[in-house]
């Protein structure tokens, strides 16, 4: 026990003692953040508007003079997942359409609008009224005008910030993971350090499980380095736990640390570790759902990407950080993880090679 | 009658059709410095690593202390310390760290002043072993093999890529860590080494042992034999006209 404790002591020293990979570690993934706050990609003047129709059939001529307007997207739903994503700024506007609609007879109906978002909730209204009385003017009378009652709902005003931070931080923890390792053991492998400690009596696993735990922390330090940034600076609308955002995070980190030290098995110079390293991190990078959704992505990718370790980890943390989701509801990401580090450690112990 | 320490029966070791070590014996006694010569690819470095419990033995025997290497290689790390040839260390700790991190490895807690002091690193407890000078990280190697209180020390080729002051000041280390009670294994490239410092040499060619006995031994065979050197011997070579310019200190710090 002693010699564990002693080993991991000395892997963190060795760990934090390189200042440059450390705040590189940690700075890196900001940067990119803060480089990324710079572009709007929600700005775009598309205005998310949600539909609860009551009415039944009534309504449809409605709807469907919506769903023309090019600045909408139109979801129908129910009245509580409306609101309920309202709150979450997921909608701009929620339009319930309620069941006793008459036309022709002096009737309202309610929007209610994310007043976190004052342009695209003011946008919105404007185009609802229009779309109503374009659809209503030769119907109704002046007079018997379909108004819009517009109720305010502070709701969130998600950003792309809120969609990146999460899929940054998942990112920079597989970095830290397959690359990290992958290379530290490596250049100890070429430099004969590992050498060197066989010839002591030294337990292999006592000392992998050194590494693991040093990163395992460092992982920790990424976590609340990132989302403290993101609440302070950039305006992320943290709503998580932290201790589940360190459960999620780590088992991400359990993968890819195996995955480090498979690749720093197989081999031999930091000049083969690379493009692997490369060419299993790049797909997951751009695939993964880390810097624009997934449901961008065609049928035939989403059949592969899904099952990504890194979308399981990205998209853990976010609906944990943003959403608020708990370990509970984000079993299937949990389960995912699971499996992947229970297949990427039986590869490692198959392929790690100390020589 | 000296006491057999390190007894090799028949050692072989082959990497699939190479045989890098083909059938070697030999034994080292208490307090011996032996030494195995020999050019490069003679399977002295792997015969050393297979001793070192680094790679298995393909056939043969090895007993250290009396302790058979094939069943319990464990035991034997804990008698052994050990010199690679071109190991490093970990770069972010320094040597004080360095010798406590591994002496904790066998167990032990140990005084890294007191092994610093013998190998005359004292001044140089707070540097990293990058900052080293190569005299200096071999001598560090020495004190790191020590921590143990090994009773036998296998040195592959440790003044190998030294200048002529630091390899003498190395070969003061070495025979004064004999005087001290350690049995000594070492592997050279340097005759003359071998001849200050070992009392019994093995000249190893492609894999096997072509003679064992000690340095003076072996030259009178030679010259018995009707040996003559082609030129007249001379009473100073240019390494001696190197040491009186250069003066016998240390030029490391």
């Amino acid at each position: 026990m002693r010699i564990k404790w002693k080993l991991t002591v000395a892997s963190f020293k060795m760990y934090f003692r390189q200042r440059e990979a450390v705040l590189w570690t940690l700075l890196l993934p900001l940067f990119m953040i803060l480089l990324f706050s710079f572009v709007k990609f929600d700005r775009l003047g598309r205005i998310d508007l949600g539909v609860v129709n009551e009415a039944g059939d009534r309504s449809i001529g409605l709807i469907d003079a919506l769903r023309k307007v090019e600045t909408l997207k139109v979801v129908e739903g129910l009245r509580e997942r409306e609101l309920d994503q309202l709150h979450k700024g997921e909608r701009d506007i929620v339009l319930v359409i309620q069941p006793s609609l008459q036309l022709g007879a002096h009737d309202s109906l309610t929007a209610y609008v994310n007043s976190a978002k004052p342009q695209v909730a003011q946008l919105g209204e404007l185009v609802l009224q229009r779309v109503i009385d374009e659809l209503t003017f030769d119907q109704l009378p002046v007079a018997n005008r379909l108004y819009l009652k517009v109720e305010a709902v502070k709701g969130r005003n998600l950003t792309y910030i809120d969609f990146l931070l999460p899929g940054v931080l998942s990112m920079s923890i597989m970095q830290m993971g397959i690359f990290g390792v992958a290379f530290s053991f490596v250049s100890l492998k070429k430099r004969g350090i590992l050498r060197r400690l066989w010839v002591t009596p030294i337990n292999p696993t006592d000392f992998i499980l050194a590494q693991v735990v040093t990163r395992l922390v460092v992982v920790m330090m990424q976590v609340s380095v990132m989302i403290g940034a993101g609440v302070l600076f950039f305006d992320l609308h943290f709503v998580g736990s932290f201790v589940e955002l360190f459960i999620v995070g780590m088992l991400g980190a359990v993968v890819f640390l195996a995955i480090g030290f498979a690749l720093a098995g197989i081999s031999k110079s930091e000049d083969q570790v690379a493009p692997l390293a490369n060419i299993i991190s790049l797909p997951m990078m751009l695939l993964s759902g880390v810097f624009f959704s997934r449901s961008n992505l065609p049928d035939f990718v989403h059949v592969v990407t899904d099952y990504f370790p890194l979308t399981y980890l990205a998209d853990g943390m976010r609906s944990i950080a943003i959403d608020g989701a708990s370990l509970v509801q984000v079993w299937q990401q949990l389960l995912g993880l699971c499996v992947w580090s229970v297949v990427s450690c039986a590869v490692a112990i198959k392929l790690f090679r100390w020589e | 009658m000296a006491e057999t320490i390190l007894e090799v029966r028949n050692l072989m070791k082959k990497y699939g059709d190479l045989v890098a070590v083909g059938g070697v014996c030999f034994s080292v006694e208490r307090q011996e410095i032996f030494g195995i010569l020999g050019p490069n690819g003679a399977g002295k470095t792997t015969t050393l690593e297979v001793i070192e419990t680094l790679r298995s033995i393909d056939a043969g025997d090895v007993f250290l202390n009396g302790i058979d290497m094939r069943k319990k290689p464990q035991e034997v790390k804990r008698l052994i310390g050990v010199q690679l040839q071109s190991s490093s260390f970990f770069d972010k700790l320094n040597l004080v760290e360095l010798l406590t991190l591994f002496g904790e490895l066998y167990g032990r807690r140990v005084d890294p002043d007191v092994l610093l002091e013998e190998v005359e690193l004292l001044e140089k407890r707070k540097a990293k072993v990058g900052e080293l000078s190569g005299g200096q990280r071999q001598r560090f190697s020495i004190a790191a093999a020590l921590v143990n209180d090994p009773v036998v020390m296998f040195l592959d080729e440790p003044t190998t890529g030294l200048d002529p002051q630091a390899r003498r000041h190395l070969w003061g280390v070495i025979k004064r860590m004999r005087s001290e009670g350690k049995t000594i294994v070492l592997t050279t490239h340097y005759m003359e080494e071998a001849e200050e410092l070992c009392d019994r040499v093995a000249i190893m060619d492609e894999g096997k042992i072509v003679a064992l006995a000690p340095p003076q031994e072996l030259i009178n065979k030679l010259l018995s034999g009707g040996f003559k050197k082609q030129r007249v011997e001379r009473l100073a070579n240019l390494e001696d006209v190197f040491l009186s310019l250069t003066g016998h200190s240390l030029r490391e710090d």
